[in-house]
């Protein structure tokens, strides 16, 4: 019973501590609001919701990457390689649950790749992504020779389509993704050595920790996550394509980092944020369509957003010290 | 031989710097002449540092006037002011840039131009050599780049390079820490040179044998102020000595009925082989009995931080055995030391010891955590309850959700001994404990050392600070580039014995 009084005062520190971001997105849905009577309907904020889904899940693994003070580009490329391996086993075979089980696993065996190069060899984070995004990328193109795969089993749908108690299974996911990694981050000791191997390396280490299996499992994360990201995508498209993802590493990146999280200190930041930093890219680009801004000026926008979020992080630590 | 007669080069008055809680240099004065080799000995803290810092414009002094050649050096002192002034200083790290040449290096920041615009590449190749040769540096290839060059040919180049702009005052910031005999020797020439070219040298080091070799005048500095400055002639190391220690130390060192530890076979706890590490670490071998506090004492590039390194995990061994309660363990790792209970406080407390975005209390727990959580699951109230007991035991000033970065060096300090009597250790190596850290806070980490050695297996300090060996060790083990040269026994401990063996068992070549 104690417990649920601290855990309280957890979740509340973290909603403060992200005040700033929670204000953000309320601010911008309030304008948004005002401005068009289609953004504030029900079916709209679902909408929002649905299509924060593959962003979402997969800024959720890159915060994990960027809390132990790496970065994952190769994202958006794990995202088309698993879901066009994952599809076509799908339609070879007809099972969609053997489908979904190939993506998730190809989502790790790429993901570990990524990770045991970081961790075991010692290369750049940075560099070793660049790398295997082409890699990957590259792969599923040769793959599947250029060519969506098409006609998917109907029950490849269920996903995007289906609901439970009203709420569509994507957001589902989300929730459940969110939880299982707010509890992994800040209630398990595996999430302290992620914070302390992005906090400080070196004295991780000389705590006793094994810090290159810390940053090979993070690199496992991201690329599982992107995976389960993929199959949304693949869902919602109902095909599997080897140009899906594309620059889906930088909207992570963006989402982590408009949630507080640090690119330059690891071992800063939260899964709270990189929610609520999804959500809220997900609530801008909703409104600039529905207010018809053309796609060339959200790109203006989504910049100058992320600027402005760096400043406030940088303004709020200024602050503090 | 030195001018004492006419004017002094270099005036320094009253000069006074003052940091939160330490007056690092307490109304310095002295003088030196032109060709005057002053060796400044002191122990650390002793402000030998500081004063250098002043003179070269890495930091400015609170008040006090320093005059050179006759000519007021500004209040606001800054590297090129200093520089413009005729001071150079050549630190132990060297300033050098590895990926340009050597040429590049001396005349970095005023190459020799045309139009005023392009670097003259060939007079500055030339400019080069005739600096080198002046130097006798005639093997020096003008066009190497830096990072080919072994040492003590790079620190010719930083004095070629110091030597470039009319220099008059040079300060050697221990000079040899790094170096051979044999490449010490070559230093020593080169000190020599200078002197006959009218440069006044500064020379800091701790090794009395050098000190005596090289130097015409000796100044002693002890907490922040001159204690003296003597012809070098006219003194020895004992007088020198004490002028370092002071006599008048509060402090009482152990003594021989205080140590409690049986010296034989059957109480050792720790036994270290022939530790070799192929590059700094030479054949140590010790034994730590039970109940032990070991010191380690040596001068700078003693290589006392790497031994222990290597015997917790941290860097490799590539010969010799570590044993503990008799049984042979292979430390890989330092997750495996710890797995044997052997623990290793680094003297980098911020870059090593701790972790200073998380909070006190995820610091304290982060070793071992299998104690606050249960299949992963942390428990916030253990955590809690953890972190209250080493509060109070450690006495820490400060809350559990506070990040450590927000503490002060002794705060700090606590909190990295909790997290490691935390780690269920047996046998802890407690390096440099109290680097900057205030006179009450010291006592307070002696006395947890003390009773950690008693309750638990034995403790191992590292410190270059000789009162706190002799204050809290049982023995002391004397450390010389890489090798252990000299044991000081329980009857033998005291503040005088321990600087004694530094400064010449450690500075000898056969020790």
């Amino acid at each position: 019973m104690d417990k649920t009084v601290e855990n309280k005062q957890g979740l509340g520190s973290l909603l403060i501590g992200k005040f700033g971001v929670i204000l953000g997105l309320v601010v911008l849905c309030a304008i948004f609001s005002v401005l068009s009577e289609a953004f504030r309907t029900p079916g709209n904020l679902r909408n929002i919701l649905i299509q924060a889904g593959t962003n979402s899940i997969i800024a959720a693994g890159m915060t994990f990457v960027v809390l132990a003070a790496g970065i994952d580009l190769s994202v958006g490329s794990i995202v088309a390689l698993s879901s066009v391996l994952g599809a076509s086993i799908m339609k070879s075979t007809g099972n969609v649950a053997l489908g979904i089980a190939v993506a998730l696993a190809v989502g790790i065996v790429l993901g570990l790749v990524n990770g045991v190069i970081v961790a075991y060899l010692d290369f750049p984070p940075f560099i070793v992504t660049l790398s295997t995004m082409w890699l990957y990328r590259g792969s599923a193109y040769v793959f599947t020779n250029g060519q969506a795969i098409v006609n998917l089993p109907d029950g490849n749908m269920a996903l995007a389509l289906g609901r439970f108690l009203g709420i569509p299974y994507i957001v589902w996911l989300i929730i459940l993704v969110y939880i299982v990694c707010f509890i992994v981050l800040s209630r398990m000791t595996f999430g302290r050595k992620v914070y302390a191997v992005g906090d400080n390396a070196e004295s991780a280490r000389l705590s006793g920790i094994n810090v290159r299996a810390v940053k090979a499992i993070v690199f496992t994360i991201s690329g599982f996550l992107a995976a389960l990201g993929g199959i949304i995508l693949m869902s919602r498209l109902n095909s599997g394509q080897p140009i899906a993802g594309q620059s889906f590493e930088m909207t992570a990146i963006a989402a982590a980092v408009i949630g507080g999280t640090s690119l330059t200190k690891g071992g800063v930041g939260s899964i709270g944020g990189t929610l609520i930093g999804a959500l809220f890219i997900s609530a801008l680009m909703n409104g600039l369509i529905i207010l018809n801004v053309s796609a060339f000026w959200q790109q203006v926008v989504m910049g100058i957003v992320v600027l402005i979020a760096i400043g406030i992080d940088r303004y709020r630590k200024s602050l503090s010290s | 031989m030195s001018t004492h007669n006419g004017k002094p080069l270099l005036e320094i008055s009253h000069v006074n710097k003052q940091y939160p809680g330490v007056k690092a240099l307490d109304d310095v004065s002295l003088s030196m002449h032109s060709g005057e080799v002053m060796a400044m000995l002191g122990e650390n803290g002793a402000g030998k540092s500081t004063l250098m810092k002043v003179l070269s414009g890495a930091i400015s002094r609170d008040s006090g006037d320093i005059l050179l050649d006759g000519r007021p050096l500004p209040m606001d002192n800054t590297p090129l002011t200093a520089r413009a002034f005729g001071i150079a200083i050549i630190y132990q790290e060297l300033s050098l840039l590895p990926q340009l040449d050597v040429a590049e290096n001396i005349f970095l920041t005023h190459e020799p131009t045309v139009l005023g615009k392009f670097i003259d590449y060939k007079k500055m190749h030339a400019m080069a050599r005739t600096q080198l040769d002046k130097l006798e540096a005639h093997d020096i290839d003008t066009h190497a780049k830096v990072e080919t060059l072994s040492l003590p040919e790079r620190q010719l180049v930083e004095i070629a390079k110091a030597l470039a702009v009319d220099c008059k005052v040079i300060i050697m910031d221990e000079p040899t820490t790094s170096l051979t005999w044999e490449e010490t020797d070559h230093l020593f020439e080169m000190v020599r040179r200078l002197k006959k070219q009218n440069v006044a040298v500064v020379y800091i080091s701790h090794r009395m044998d050098e000190v005596f070799q090289i130097s015409d005048t000796i100044a002693v500095m002890r907490d922040g102020r001159l204690i003296d400055k003597i012809p070098t002639e006219s003194t020895d190391s004992v007088k020198v000595v004490e002028l370092m220690t002071g006599k008048l130390l509060e402090h009482r060192d152990r003594r021989p009925e205080d140590c409690k530890v049986i010296y034989d076979d059957a109480h050792v706890i720790m036994e270290v082989k022939d530790a070799t590490d192929g590059k700094k670490i030479k054949n140590a071998s010790f034994k730590v009995y039970a109940n032990e506090v070991l010191g380690f004492a040596g001068l700078v590039g003693a290589q006392r931080t790497e031994l222990a390194r290597a015997i917790f995990g941290a860097d490799k061994l590539v010969r010799g055995e570590v044993s503990v309660s008799g049984r042979k363990i292979f430390n890989r790792s330092p997750k495996d030391s710890i797995k044997n209970r052997i623990g290793y406080l680094s003297e980098n407390r911020k870059e090593e010891g701790l972790n200073l975005g998380m909070t006190l209390e995820e610091n304290v727990v982060l070793i071992d955590m299998s104690k606050v959580s249960s299949r992963g699951y942390l428990s916030r109230s253990k955590i809690r309850e953890i972190f209250d007991t080493y509060k109070q035991s450690t006495r820490i000033k400060g809350t559990a959700k506070q990040l450590v970065s927000s503490l002060s060096g002794g705060n700090q300090q606590k909190v990295v001994i909790s997290k490691w009597l935390h780690s269920g250790c047996g046998l802890l190596i407690f390096d440099e404990p109290t680097r900057g850290i205030d006179v009450a806070a010291k006592a307070e980490i002696y006395q947890i050392i003390r009773r950690f050695a008693e309750e638990q297996m034995a403790a191992i300090v590292i410190s270059s600070d000789v009162r706190e060996l002799a204050d809290v060790c049982d023995r002391v083990l004397v450390m010389s580039r890489g090798e252990i040269v000299h044991e000081i026994l329980p009857d033998g401990i005291s503040q005088e014995n321990i600087l004694h063996s530094i400064v010449n068992k450690g500075g000898k070549k056969n020790g």
